[in-house]
Formats: C-alpha cells, sequence, structure tokens
C-alpha cells in the first residue's frame, strides 16, 4: 500500500491489514535507526503532549494547529495506553511520519514500553482489535526502541517526555545512551522518560531561606516507582550547562492544559484533554512561532470524546450479528469468538469492541 | 433502573476479585493483621467458582471483566474495602465481647466480609440486605459451596444462625420499614453500611432510608461510602461521570451534583455526629508507608495525577448517633 493510501484510512480512524503495520513498522526502523538519541530542530513547530490512544482529539489537534505537512509538530511521547484508540494513534503518527520524516518528530515516552502497555491497555487493545495471536502490539513496541529520546528546538529550548536525571548533565551524555532496547527500570533512559518537576509551594514558606530548600538541590525519588522529582535548582544548573533557556515537557496530567514551573524554565504540555474519558481536563497544544513568540492553544476534547458511547447505541441498529458475538443478555457464556466471522476492519466492530472496554468508576 | 444498579455489584465484585487477583487484597497491614481475615482469597475463589454453576452467564462477564485491571481502579478498590473493614473493625473492638452488635450491610450484594467477622467476633449479627434477585443468587451460591457454608453455619452448641439474608428494595419505606423491623433488633448497637448504595436513590427515597435507619435503632455508626460531583467550579469530573454512566449503561446517579462535596454529603445525617474523608484524604494520610511500598511493588501506578482525581470525588462517612 501507498503511504498516501494508508494516510487516507487511517485519517477515518480504519485499521491497516496485520501485513501492512509489519510492513510500516520495519520501513520506521530503518529511518529512525539512523537518527541520533538526540534530534535538532528550528522553529516554527506545534509542540504536542500526551494523547494516550485519543484518536479523536489528536484529529481534533491537527484542526487546530493545522494539518502535517503544512505545520511542523513535535511529539513529546506517551502515544498508547489509556484511551481506546490507541492502535489508530499510533499508526497514524508512524504513517505521517514515514510520509513527512522532517515536519514531524517523535519522540519515546514512558509508555512506549512492552512493560508498561501491558498493564495500560494497548496491549489488550491489539489483541481486541486484531486477535489474539496477532502480531501487532510487538512489531509497535519494536519500534518503540527507535524513537528518539529528546529534541532541541533552536539550540536553546529542550524537550523530553518526563524530566531531568541525576545521570545526565550534559546532552553529549544523552547522545552516547543505547536507546534501542526496551525502557530499562533505573538509569539515564528511564529517567528521561519518567522524571517530574517539584515546585515547592512558597506560599506556604515563612522565611526567605527556607525558598533554598534541601529537595530543590537535589534529586527526590519518585512517587511514581521510576525516574526521580527535581527542583528549580537542578533545573538553572542544567540549562546553564547547556546553554538552554528553558524545558518543555509532558507526562503529568494537567487540568488546565498546560502548567508552568519555576517561573518559565520547565512546561508541562498535556494534550490528551478529559483524559481517559473521565477527568474533565482541559488540554493544550504549545504553538512556537520563534524562539520567544509562543502561544498555549488550550481545547475541550472533541465531540467524538464525549459521545464515545453513543456510537455504541448507534451500532447497536448496524447489525444485529455483530451484537450476539458482544451483547451480554444473549451471550450463553462462551468466551471465545470467532474472529474469521467478523469483519474486524468494519466501523461497527471497532465501534463495539471499543465500547465492551467501558469507563470505569466504582460502583 | 432496579435491574441497572443491581448489576453494578458485578462491577464491585469483578473490582475486589481483580485487585485480590493482582495481590492488592488481601491487605497485610489491616486485613490479616489488624482485622484477623484469613483465607480471603480462598473464600472469593470459592465464590467465584460457585458462582458458575448457578449463573455461567454471570460468571463469564466478571471473569472476562477481572483480567485486566488498571492500576488506578485496583488502588481505588483497595481503599474502598480496607476503610470499610478498618472502620468496622474499631467499632467492633470497642464493644465488649459480651455486648451484641448489629450489622446491617445495605446493597450488600456479593460482599463477602460478613465471613470473617462472624468468626472472629461471636457477638455480632449480620444481616445482608439486597434486592430480591440479588439476593436469591448470593443464597444459591452460599448453599451450593461447602467451604462457605460451613464458614457460616450456626455454632454448634445450637445458638441461633447469626447470619441472615434478607430482601427488600430500599426505595421501599413501607417495606424496608417492615422488613428491619422484623427481622432486626432495635436495641442493640448497631453498624448500618452503605457501600455505593445511597448513590442510586432519588434524593426523596435516601432522606426517606437514612431517616427509617436512624429512627428504628437506638444508637449505633453508619459507614457510608460513595461518589460525589465535585463542587468547584472548573470540576468536570461528577457531570461527566453522569453523563458517561447514563449514556453507556443507562444507570443514573440522582444526586451526584447535589450532594458533591463533603459538606454537602454529610449534611444527610444532620442530626448525627458525623466524621467525612475522601479517598485521597485517606491515602495520603491513613495508610503506613509499608503498605504504600508493597502497593508499589504489585504494578506501576503511573497517574498519580488520576488517581488524585478519581479518589477525590468519594468519600467515607462515619455517622454516629
Amino acid at each position: 500500500m501507498e503511504l498516501d493510501e494508508c494516510l487516507e484510512l487511517l485519517y477515518k480512524g480504519q485499521l491497516l491489514p496485520e501485513v501492512t503495520v509489519r510492513a510500516l513498522c520495519f520501513k520506521l526502523k530503518e529511518m529512525l535507526v539512523r537518527e541520533s538519541n538526540v534530534v535538532h530542530i528550528q522553529t516554527p513547530v506545534t509542540v504536542v503532549g500526551d494523547i494516550h490512544g485519543q484518536f479523536h482529539d489528536m484529529l481534533e489537534i491537527f484542526l487546530i494547529g493545522g494539518p502535517v505537512p503544512d505545520t511542523n509538530y513535535l511529539f513529546l511521547g506517551d502515544y498508547v495506553d489509556r484511551g481506546l484508540y490507541s492502535v489508530e494513534t499510533i499508526m497514524l503518527l508512524v504513517v505521517l511520519k514515514l510520509r513527512y520524516p522532517n515536519r514531524i518528530h517523535l519522540l519515546r515516552g514512558n509508555h512506549e514500553s512492552r512493560q508498561i502497555t501491558q498493564s495500560y491497555g494497548f496491549y489488550t487493545e491489539c489483541s481486541n482489535k486484531y486477535g489474539e495471536g496477532s502480531k501487532v502490539w510487538q512489531y509497535v513496541t519494536d519500534i518503540f526502541d527507535y524513537l528518539v529520546l529528546c529534541c532541541i528546538i533552536d539550540n536553546e529550548i529542550f524537550c523530553v517526555h518526563g524530566g531531568l536525571s541525576p545521570n545526565v548533565q550534559t546532552i553529549d551524555q544523552i547522545k552516547i545512551i543505547d536507546r534501542f532496547r526496551e525502557i530499562p527500570h533505573d538509569g539515564a533512559m528511564a529517567d528521561l522518560v519518567w522524571s517530574d518537576p517539584e515546585e515547592i509551594d512558597t506560599s506556604s514558606i515563612g522565611h526567605r531561606e527556607n525558598f533554598y530548600h534541601e529537595s530543590s538541590q537535589q534529586f527526590q525519588i519518585s512517587p511514581r516507582g521510576a525516574g526521580y522529582t527535581f527542583g528549580r535548582c537542578v533545573v538553572e544548573k542544567f540549562l546553564h550547562f547547556n546553554q538552554m533557556d528553558r524545558i518543555y515537557r509532558a507526562h503529568q496530567l494537567c487540568n488546565d492544559g498546560y502548567q508552568v514551573y519555576f517561573d518559565g524554565l520547565v512546561t508541562t504540555v498535556w494534550s490528551a484533554p478529559n483524559y481517559c474519558y473521565r477527568c474533565g481536563n482541559k488540554a493544550s497544544i504549545l504553538e512556537l512561532y520563534s524562539k520567544n513568540e509562543f502561544y498555549f492553544n488550550v481545547f475541550e476534547e472533541a465531540p467524538e470524546n464525549r459521545l464515545l458511547n453513543d456510537n455504541f447505541n448507534s451500532s447497536i441498529t448496524n447489525g444485529s450479528a455483530i451484537n450476539e458475538y458482544f451483547d451480554d443478555a444473549n451471550n450463553t457464556g462462551s468466551t471465545e469468538t470467532s474472529i474469521s466471522d467478523v469483519d474486524i476492519f468494519s466501523d461497527a466492530y471497532q465501534v463495539k469492541s471499543a465500547s465492551s472496554r467501558r469507563v470505569e468508576y466504582f460502583l | 433502573m432496579e435491574k441497572v444498579v443491581q448489576q453494578t455489584d458485578y462491577d464491585a465484585l469483578s473490582c475486589r476479585l481483580a485487585a485480590i487477583s493482582k495481590g492488592y487484597l488481601p491487605s497485610v497491614a489491616f486485613q490479616v493483621q489488624r482485622c484477623n481475615y484469613h483465607g480471603y482469597k480462598e473464600m472469593h475463589m470459592e465464590y467465584l467458582h460457585s458462582l458458575k454453576s448457578v449463573s455461567r452467564r454471570i460468571h463469564s462477564k466478571i471473569f472476562r471483566a477481572m483480567q485486566n485491571s488498571f492500576p488506578v481502579m485496583n488502588y481505588g478498590t483497595y481503599l474502598r474495602t480496607v476503610s470499610i473493614d478498618i472502620q468496622i473493625n474499631d467499632f467492633l473492638k470497642s464493644h465488649s465481647k459480651f455486648q451484641n452488635v448489629q450489622i446491617i450491610n445495605l446493597g450488600c450484594g456479593s460482599d463477602l466480609r460478613m465471613i470473617p467477622i462472624i468468626k472472629n467476633f461471636t457477638n455480632v449479627t449480620y444481616i445482608d440486605i439486597d434486592y430480591k434477585d440479588s439476593i436469591e443468587m448470593k443464597r444459591k451460591i452460599l448453599d451450593q459451596n461447602r467451604a462457605l457454608k460451613k464458614a457460616l453455619e450456626s455454632d454448634d452448641d445450637g445458638e441461633t444462625n447469626r447470619y441472615k439474608l434478607i430482601s427488600c428494595d430500599l426505595n421501599d419505606e413501607a417495606q424496608t420499614v417492615r422488613t428491619l423491623s422484623e427481622s432486626t433488633s432495635s436495641d442493640s448497637p448497631t453498624i448500618v453500611i452503605s457501600e455505593c448504595v445511597l448513590c442510586y436513590m432519588d434524593d426523596h427515597a435516601s432522606k426517606q432510608l437514612i431517616s427509617v435507619v436512624l429512627d428504628i435503632y437506638k444508637t449505633g455508626i453508619w459507614i457510608s461510602y460513595d461518589p460525589i460531583g465535585g463542587s468547584k467550579f472548573s470540576d468536570r469530573f461528577g457531570i461527566i461521570m453522569q453523563s458517561n454512566l447514563r449514556e453507556s449503561r443507562h444507570l443514573e446517579m440522582p444526586t451526584l451534583m447535589i450532594y458533591n462535596s463533603k459538606e454537602t454529603y454529610s449534611s444527610r445525617f444532620a442530626n448525627c455526629n458525623v466524621e467525612i474523608k475522601d479517598m485521597w484524604d485517606i491515602f495520603e494520610n491513613d495508610i503506613p508507608k509499608e503498605e504504600i511500598s508493597r502497593l508499589k511493588s504489585l504494578q506501576f501506578l503511573d497517574e498519580v495525577e488520576e488517581l488524585k482525581i478519581m479518589q477525590t470525588h468519594y468519600v467515607l462517612l462515619k455517622a454516629s448517633w
């Protein structure tokens, strides 16, 4: 299949055949293997944070920010898991990268990992959409190993998924990491995708002296169980040493779509609105026109995000045959579904399988 | 609506089973050591096993749901379960072993905490109340399963059975008054539990239920766990929750946005001495470090922010009178 043909299908949210997925992933590996761990790009560029399988919201981003290749994009990672359309999301990005390699850059997030995707939904989604025996999850997680770790914009803005590492003082130290592997549990590569900034609440601190709190001098153990939290002093040191101006990163849910730390030295960009279809948060994309001209374009969830469960209802009228495989009222208790009897590329199947993974609450 | 509400028991059960299968429950510090629960996992596996012969359909639904549990859900199930267990345990420990104490679990569903509690406290009578279909299913399972049946049997010295399964529609005031008056004692100190029950009732019905219960029992505590919609202007969690549940499964939460904060939720028990916390409060302050470390070792919890958003929208209330 030609790349443009693929794009046409992907923009409609359709699944590509497994054999096509395999070929595309192979081609992307060939392209990415040549890239350094640190990619250098120039403004204008639009920086995008976590997407987490919220495909309709990603299409919304292309509407708001402009389509590829008209707009240049830098994605900060976390394309999969949690949302119901991780497969569609990552495949569209893969093909866009193949088609417009200099217009879109993809960093690796902590969810671009075999281990995490087994707990957080991507593995399950691949099984549901391509069948238990398929290798799609394997092909995609293999290319995750090739995604670059960070990006520098205009030689002075450092971009990474998570944050800083006690094992990294200079950019050169990032360049020599062997990134072509599963994200390790610790070390520089893990820290870059797992760490978080920690701002001390100065309003609750009385004396000036307390401002220079111990913890801002060094890294602290992260509550996430991987990576570290780091304070202002760590950031100032890193930026000074590497002659950088500021850091853009993602990784943390922001109610308002973005979050500024340390008077602008670090900013989080979060691009998954109404996260997991239940958090109600806003999202943003960061439009960088030049080094110092930028705009946080804040937006809410796409209509499809809200009407996700409307699809569930409408597909019932689309074909009772598919209903019988999933409709619990008729289910005789068999957990086996014959994949060959169902068109797994049909919209109805996709919608049904996505909606059978319900939005979860404590009930 | 009744059927839809009853089915939330399957959600609760699958969440509990998922938390058990991933090792979150039983909690070592709380359930095993402090509350003295033993064989916790086993009793749930027995229940699941017998469920299969009572209803293959429900069993397969629950079995499927418990396979893929997100860490954020497992943490929430853990918090919900242990915090209620602790409240019960604290109350029972504060009463003499020679004083009859009554526990009434409103909307009990497939909850199994009565098993270790009856075993550990010989002065306790435990009454499970729910819709007829739920009670019948539970009765069948407990009857069919030898291990569970034995665990709930009367003591050998001929004392009356201390465990009762009673069907009642809690929305029906007259029926509720009749049922409680006939089957329970109004004098014994009573623990009333409502775990995601009030949230499905409309305002009037829930007010009536609370008033009826407080009227009948002279003294006791009410332990209530429910979601709250959130009162801040920018907080959309509750509105989204209501519409998600309505659209995906026709499940209504009529008072979610009315009793949308700790303060308003507490006002439902205005004539009592009320203590209320949200589950994030409990997570941050009431879970010891060793437990947190143990939980962390089970699965990666990637999104602390998401856990916080969810858990700040669930409350645990203790009302005493």
